[in-house]
């Protein structure tokens, strides 16, 4: 891999978590994920804010981002990164256990990148994850002033 | 319900049905009647020619011979006041000629039996006076006369006139007591003085009960609005109307929609009040009721507006939050199995495997179910739709569980329908994918999809296998949620997908059925509207 994207997950679950990362971890992408567990921690990392605040300030390749979170939601952390000049390239792909079409609709409207909805079957899981990772962290060339690794 | 028209009958006639009961009571009047009678008796009729001048002559002989008497007895000065008598008398009943012969009658018999030279005719300038105070006397009662005449001859027109309108107005009263609106009038101090038929029928009460009575002792008025404001209105515009509420003779209570209207006399001061009534309690109970039902039928749409809400969420929340632990569940049994493969003996591995294909089982479930509600859930989109493309693109869906198996396809040719694609998309998926799934024992399956002549506003569908059938005895349960006529080792399925079936096409205002028998085939039957 010449070039890697840092991925920011934002999930509250750590199951998930470790799901997920361990999925990453197989294709070797799990190096570079920054972890948040609710939509403020995710805006805070975003903005070099909080705990945060002595990051440098580079945008990360992909926000992977589940909806229903602590405090802010993930259509709030959706709304307000693609409302954000400076952060709205960012690609943004919803992971989420919702089939919702209500979330869905929100979702494009609020202009995702990509809507992912997670399998219950763990190779699917798997699968998934690896081509997302795969896909928005190695693929896909991320707007300028993004951390590569 | 009442007509508008006949409905306001009763304010524009209000000046006509005063005249009716205004009438109506003078022709009850029995003392009116007969004054009229007496007048009748006593008309004047002016006799024949001759009785008149004989009238004339006998009264002057009946005056003559009693003066003469007197005279006889040394009565003197008795006669001309008697032939005065007898000239007034023959000039009011007789007229003015016998007055005129009377007269003339009077002065010769004076001039011969009273004035000297006694049983002369010779007059003597002595009885001129006398002659002249006959004539003048006679001029004067014959004037007296004709007056009495022309009053008479007036009173008498009066009264035919009168007689006629009382027996006009005597039939138009009786209309009154012919309408089946309540009318009954009241002086100013709540007494009634009339009471019509209508009045009787709705109260109860005759007239002879009624009348005399205050009515809001008889009636127990109920006023909807307070009664000063009635009077108010009354006595400014000359009408009221609104709604009240009397009892009855029986005791009930009756609603009436009211119309007061109010009587003058001629210096304007009120005397009487009209009441009509219209019997609305029927109207009343039945706006009530569709009161009652209206907030009952709101109250309801609010609770399932709340439970429709509350489905939601719950289903948002299965979705969300009960498939997250499952995969969590099957995501660490993998990663067991993938890690542990080694240390797990067949019984371990087996028990892994169990895990996952329960848990894979419960992930379909709830998917199937989640599905199944959102039908309920959607608005439907209902296009032209071509059922021979539908069945293809169904029939592509399915083929990937057909693969290695002998399948005779037969596709007749299809209508179009009037419905919403997907979800009948969904249909056809679910029913081929059933017959696909049910003659998998079979070593060579035979599905048919073909239309049946309907009517001529539906599409009949039908889906037919060789397959594993049903026995019919069952057919009841086919199409409910979670029920299944097979065990789970012999065809997998969650049960949900004839539930899904039938509630779309349920949606649809068409009808599902099926007929089978155990090892020879099932039949599904589906109906849509052509248009």
């Amino acid at each position: 891999m010449e070039r890697l994207g840092r991925i920011l997950m934002v999930e509250d679950d750590s199951k998930d978590v470790e799901l997920t990362l361990t999925a990453l971890e197989d294709y070797n992408l799990a190096n570079e994920v920054v972890v948040t567990r609710d939509g403020e921690e995710a805006l805070d990392y975003l903005y070099c804010r909080g705990k945060f605040s002595t990051r440098s300030c580079d945008n990360p390749a992909v926000i992977l981002l589940d909806l229903k979170l602590p405090k802010v939601d993930g259509l709030e952390v959706l709304k307000q990164v693609k409302s954000d000049e400076n952060l709205k390239f960012i690609p943004v792909v919803v992971l989420t256990s919702s089939k919702e079409e209500k979330d869905l609709v929100t979702s494009y409207q609020l202009g995702v990148n990509a809507y992912v909805v997670k399998p219950v079957d763990f190779h699917q899981f798997v699968n998934a994850i690896k081509e997302l990772g795969a896909f928005w962290a190695v693929i896909n060339v991320p707007p300028p002033g993004s951390v590569n690794k | 319900m009442r007509l508008p028209s006949t409905e306001s009958l009763p304010i524009r006639l209000a000046p006509e049905i005063w005249a009716l009961y205004l009438c109506d009571n003078s022709a009850n009047d029995k003392g009116g009647g007969k004054l009229m009678a007496q007048w009748n008796s006593r008309s004047h009729k002016f006799l024949p020619i001759i009785q008149r001048y004989g009238f004339a002559v006998v009264s002057i002989i009946l005056a003559l011979l009693p003066g003469l008497l007197l005279q006889h007895y040394k009565f003197h000065d008795v006669e001309l006041p008697l032939l005065l008598f007898a000239i007034a008398l023959t000039a009011w009943h007789a007229g003015v000629g016998p007055a005129v012969l009377s007269v003339a009658l009077s002065s010769l018999c004076f001039d011969y039996f009273f004035a000297p030279p006694l049983f002369n005719f010779s007059i003597t300038p002595a009885d001129i006076p006398t002659i002249l105070v006959l004539i003048c006397f006679a001029v004067l009662i014959i004037r007296f006369s004709a007056i009495r005449h022309r009053i008479e001859s007036q009173l008498l027109q009066a009264r035919d006139n009168l007689q006629a309108e009382v027996v006009e107005r005597t039939q138009q009263a009786s209309l009154l007591n012919l309408t089946h609106d309540t009318i009954f009038v009241r002086d100013m101090s709540d007494v009634i003085t009339y009471w019509n038929r209508g009045a009787e029928e709705l109260y109860g009460w005759a007239p002879y009960e009624a009348i005399g009575k205050r009515s809001r002792d008889l009636l127990r008025t109920v006023f909807t609005t307070p009664s000063d404001d009635i009077s108010a209105e009354l006595l400014e515009t000359g009408r009221w109307e609104g709604e009240l509420r009397h009892g009855k003779a029986d005791g009930t209570e009756v609603v009436v929609a009211s119309r007061w209207s109010l009587r003058r006399n001629e210096n304007n001061q009120p005397v009487a009040i009209l009441e009509t009534n219209n019997d609305i309690t029927d109207r009343k109970r039945r706006e009530e009721e569709i009161r009652s039902l209206n907030s009952e039928l709101e109250k309801r749409s609010t609770d399932l507006e709340a439970s429709n809400r509350e489905l939601e969420a719950f289903a948002y929340s299965v979705s969300h939050d009960l498939r997250a632990p499952l995969r969590h569940m099957v995501g660490y049994a993998e990663l067991l199995q993938k890690n542990s493969s080694a240390t797990l003996d067949d019984k371990g591995s087996r028990y892994m495997r169990m895990i996952l294909e329960a848990a894979k089982r419960m992930g379909n479930l709830i998917d199937d179910l989640l599905a199944f509600s959102r039908i309920g859930r959607v608005e439907t989109q209902k296009t032209q739709v071509n059922l021979e493309h539908l069945v293809k693109e169904a029939l592509s869906e399915v083929r990937q569980e057909t693969n290695g198996r002998n399948i005779v396809w037969r596709i007749d040719t299809l209508p179009v329908c009037y419905g919403d694609r997907s979800m009948l998309k969904l249909v056809l998926v679910n029913l081929l994918s059933n017959a696909v799934k049910f003659t998998r024992p079979q070593p060579k399956a035979e599905i048919e999809v073909g239309c049946v002549d309907g009517n001529k506003d539906e599409v009949v569908v039908f889906v037919r296998d060789n397959g594993a059938g049903f026995d019919m005895k069952y057919v009841d349960k086919l199409f409910g949620v979670f029920q299944r006529l097979h065990h789970v080792d012999a065809f997998e399925g969650t049960g949900i997908g004839l539930a899904t079936v039938q509630r779309i096409i349920h949606r649809h205002g068409g009808k599902v059925r099926a007929e089978g028998a155990v090892d020879q085939g099932a039949t599904f039957y589906f109906s849509v509207p052509k248009i």
